[in-house]
């Protein structure tokens, strides 16, 4: 039967329950610019009513439980747009870096080479002065000091890459311990039909930062949750975290190992990917342009050289201008190195006397000779500028638009999860207003016990 | 629907696009360059380095020119000169066929022949900068030497060679710029120097003063004709030079199409990032400072 008490039991029942939704309330504010945190709501219910005869009585209301808000796909959305916004934007970061290289039309290799062989040009009304000879060994010099810086400057690039993957790798085991670790507390909380809300947005947050660095999916499981990178690789199962190795390769850079298996090149998501792309593909390309280009320079004017006669009395078939680059040419850029010191040594007659001009035409010509890429020297270097020019801008604009996308997503995100303070605000008002009545009708009650009490006294008035 | 209680991070990156605009159009402005990096506009930084090569070759050709202009004035001028001394040396030839003169007489004008073929010697030993210009290639060494017992009767012998140089001018565009000096002097049925030799001694001798005069006069005419050479070559390096002054603009107004800045263009983009900027800023300082927590008391 319903009386007092149970009036009495109700309001209690609502004084504690909006105790807790003010609580959480407090919580949702304290959180309101904590990274990841989602936004919670108590979820209240009124409780199982009590059946008298043909009257049915409510019992107040009861707390079911503090939900987080959160929506799993979004988060699956924003891990996966992290991955590839991350890798972008690392790409970009080194691209950027590269094309400084290739910045100058004015200076730089493409500039010596169009400097070289103009210094050809001026010797030939004048085969046989020193001087404009000279100049053709000062201009070749400084083709050779331009490769070798750029292909210096690119191999530096490359081996701040490789410190950087290892970094990267060491960040990934760390933020992998930490992932598993929290699913572990999370699966004790479960366990005890306790609310792991804010571990849940810790761990969630954590997911993200990983993403940030490599490509990973979760999948749910009965034991808490499966991280694994796109290629299989498992990371994180339940309690258990994987740690990633990294071991120098026969090519010279780090290799990535999840127990014996290399997985660097399996990487599709994350700044890893980025700088495994530059490091393997962008900056080797590159080197290898630079490398075919400087081997066939040298190779051909050293040919030219050698098919005329120098200063010397009496005149001898020209030596090599340039060291003779590499088997391959591998390397070439890095090492190419002017030999000839003496100015006399240029090949310019093509019949041994001292005024012949003929052989400078077969050392001029080899400006317009193509290479082995079927190009000609100057349009070899247009095309890296082009290249580098090309992969840096798609890149920027890729990185632009993920970038986009991430923020939308991001503002989806807040829509549902965000704290917003208006709102806690005016809930704040409802749940004060709420305990403000269920404390008034406990006072009530209490009055009404006391005169029920008392009843047929006035031990007030005596 | 719900909106995203905190905007802050759009407004942010608003802002920092608007940013990296002002940055853009002020590197434009300052550097007065539109491609600044290779991403900027790739195909045309890959142009840009084409047209630098066109340029360097450019500027090149009309530094050659101006050098083989002075080896070709040097050629002509002397060759002129060739020509006046060989006019004096037929004057006098006429002037020795005169039947009136005394032997002494001709004796006198056979000396003033001799210093006329010395100074045809000299000329034809001219240099341009240290260089013999009638030499073929053996430019080192003076190449007509006075030699009595010459072969063609001469007087003199060539030690030149017969290579011509040829000096580019322009893209594929070659010019010859020297004829060897056995060709101009030396050449069968037309040699100078057996000509003047000749005269010397018919006048000495005082027979075919007459057949050695008009030797001398075919020899000089064949010489004019030679000295059209030059006068083509300076042509042609005097129509190559303004040929390559119009390209040369023309690469120059290409350079500024590919990697030039629109000052007025760019000047309204920087104008428009700072007031997006401004806006934005704005935005940011004005977002509701307010919220509903101000109003309970």
């Amino acid at each position: 039967m319903s009386g007092l008490f149970a009036s009495l039991s109700i309001a209690l029942s609502s004084l504690s329950v909006s105790q807790q939704e003010m609580a959480t309330t407090s919580n949702n504010v304290a959180n309101a610019n904590t990274t990841g945190y989602s936004r919670e709501v108590a979820d209240v219910a009124a409780g199982d009513p009590i059946t008298v005869g043909s009257n049915s009585y409510g019992t107040g209301v009861v707390l079911q439980k503090i939900e987080s808000l959160r929506d799993p796909i979004l988060e699956i959305q924003l891990n996966q747009e992290t991955q590839q916004q991350s890798q972008l934007n690392t790409s970009l970061g080194q691209l950027q870096q590269l094309q400084t290289q290739f910045a100058s039309s004015t200076s730089g290799i493409g500039a010596d080479i169009s400097s070289f062989f103009n210094s050809l040009q001026q010797l030939s009304p004048d085969p046989s002065n020193l001087e404009l000879r000279q100049s053709v060994l000062t201009a070749a010099g400084k083709l050779a000091t331009d490769f070798n810086t750029t292909a210096n400057n690119l191999q530096t690039q490359r081996s701040n890459l490789d410190q950087n993957v290892v970094q990267s790798v060491s960040q990934v085991n760390t933020l992998t311990a930490q992932i598993a670790s929290i699913d572990q507390q999370i699966s004790n909380l479960q366990n005890a039909n306790q609310n792991p809300g804010t571990l849940v947005d810790t761990q969630t947050n954590l997911i993200r930062q990983l993403s940030g660095l490599v490509d990973v999916a979760v999948i749910p499981t009965d034991h808490g949750i499966t991280l694994a990178t796109s290629n299989g690789t498992t990371l994180v199962s339940g309690s258990q975290s994987f740690a990633l190795t990294t071991q120098v390769g026969s090519d010279g850079v780090q290799h990535i190992f999840s127990g014996s298996q290399d997985i660097t090149n399996t990487l599709t998501g994350g700044s890893l990917a980025g700088l495994i792309q530059i490091r393997d593909q962008e900056i080797p390309s590159l080197s290898s342009s630079l490398d075919q280009l400087a081997a066939g320079l040298a190779t051909n004017l050293n040919n030219a050289n050698a098919q005329g006669f120098d200063l010397e009395v009496p005149p001898v078939l020209g030596g090599n201008i340039f060291a003779t680059p590499p088997a391959g040419g591998v390397g070439a850029a890095a090492t190419l190195t002017v030999t000839m010191t003496d100015p006399s040594l240029i090949a310019a007659s093509s019949d041994g006397t001292v005024g012949s001009n003929g052989n400078l035409a077969n050392l001029s010509a080899v400006a317009d000779t193509p290479l082995a890429n079927g190009q000609t020297p100057i349009d070899s270097y247009s095309s890296i500028v082009f290249q580098v020019g090309n992969d840096t801008s798609n890149t920027s604009a890729d990185a632009d638009s993920s970038n986009l996308i991430l923020q939308q997503l991001q503002d989806q995100r807040g829509s549902i999860s965000g704290v917003s303070l208006d709102e806690e605000a005016s809930n704040l008002i409802q749940y004060q207003n709420a305990y403000q009545a269920a404390a008034h009708v406990v006072s009530t009650v209490n009055l009404l016990l006391l005169d029920a009490v008392n009843l047929g006294m006035d031990a007030a008035e005596e | 629907m719900r909106v995203n209680p905190n905007p802050m991070p759009d407004l942010l990156a608003a802002l920092n696009q608007s940013q990296l605009e002002t940055q853009q159009a002020s590197m434009e402005i300052a550097t007065g360059r539109s491609v600044n990096e290779p991403s900027d506009n790739p195909a045309a930084a890959a142009q840009l380095v084409e047209n630098n090569d066109e340029a360097t070759f450019n500027s090149g050709y009309l530094q050659s020119i101006s050098a083989v202009q002075g080896q070709l004035s040097t050629a002509d001028s002397t060759l002129s000169s060739v020509t006046t001394a060989l006019q004096q040396a037929l004057s006098l030839g006429v002037e020795a066929g005169d039947g009136t003169l005394s032997d002494s007489d001709r004796a006198a004008i056979a000396v003033q022949l001799q210093g006329i073929q010395s100074q045809l010697v000299s000329l034809a030993n001219t240099t341009y900068q240290g260089n013999y210009v009638f030499a073929g290639a053996k430019t080192n060494a003076a190449p007509f030497v006075v030699d009595a017992t010459a072969p063609d009767g001469s007087g003199v012998s060539y030690v030149g060679n017969t290579d011509v140089n040829e000096v580019s001018i322009g893209s594929g565009y070659k010019l010859a710029v020297n004829v060897p000096g056995s060709q101009l002097f030396l050449a069968a049925g037309n040699s100078v120097f057996l000509a003047i030799n000749n005269l010397i001694q018919a006048v000495q001798t005082n027979t075919g003063i007459g057949a050695a005069v008009n030797s001398v006069s075919a020899a000089s005419s064949y010489l004019s004709a030679q000295t059209v050479f030059y006068g083509n070559a300076t042509d042609q390096t005097q129509s190559e030079t303004s040929y390559l002054n119009a390209a040369q603009l023309q690469i120059s107004q290409q350079q500024n199409t590919l990697g030039g800045v629109d000052m007025a263009a760019t000047a309204n983009n920087l104008a428009q990032a700072q007031t997006d900027t401004q806006a934005t800023l704005a935005a940011i300082g004005k977002m509701s400072q307010n919220n509903l927590f101000d109003y309970l008391t």
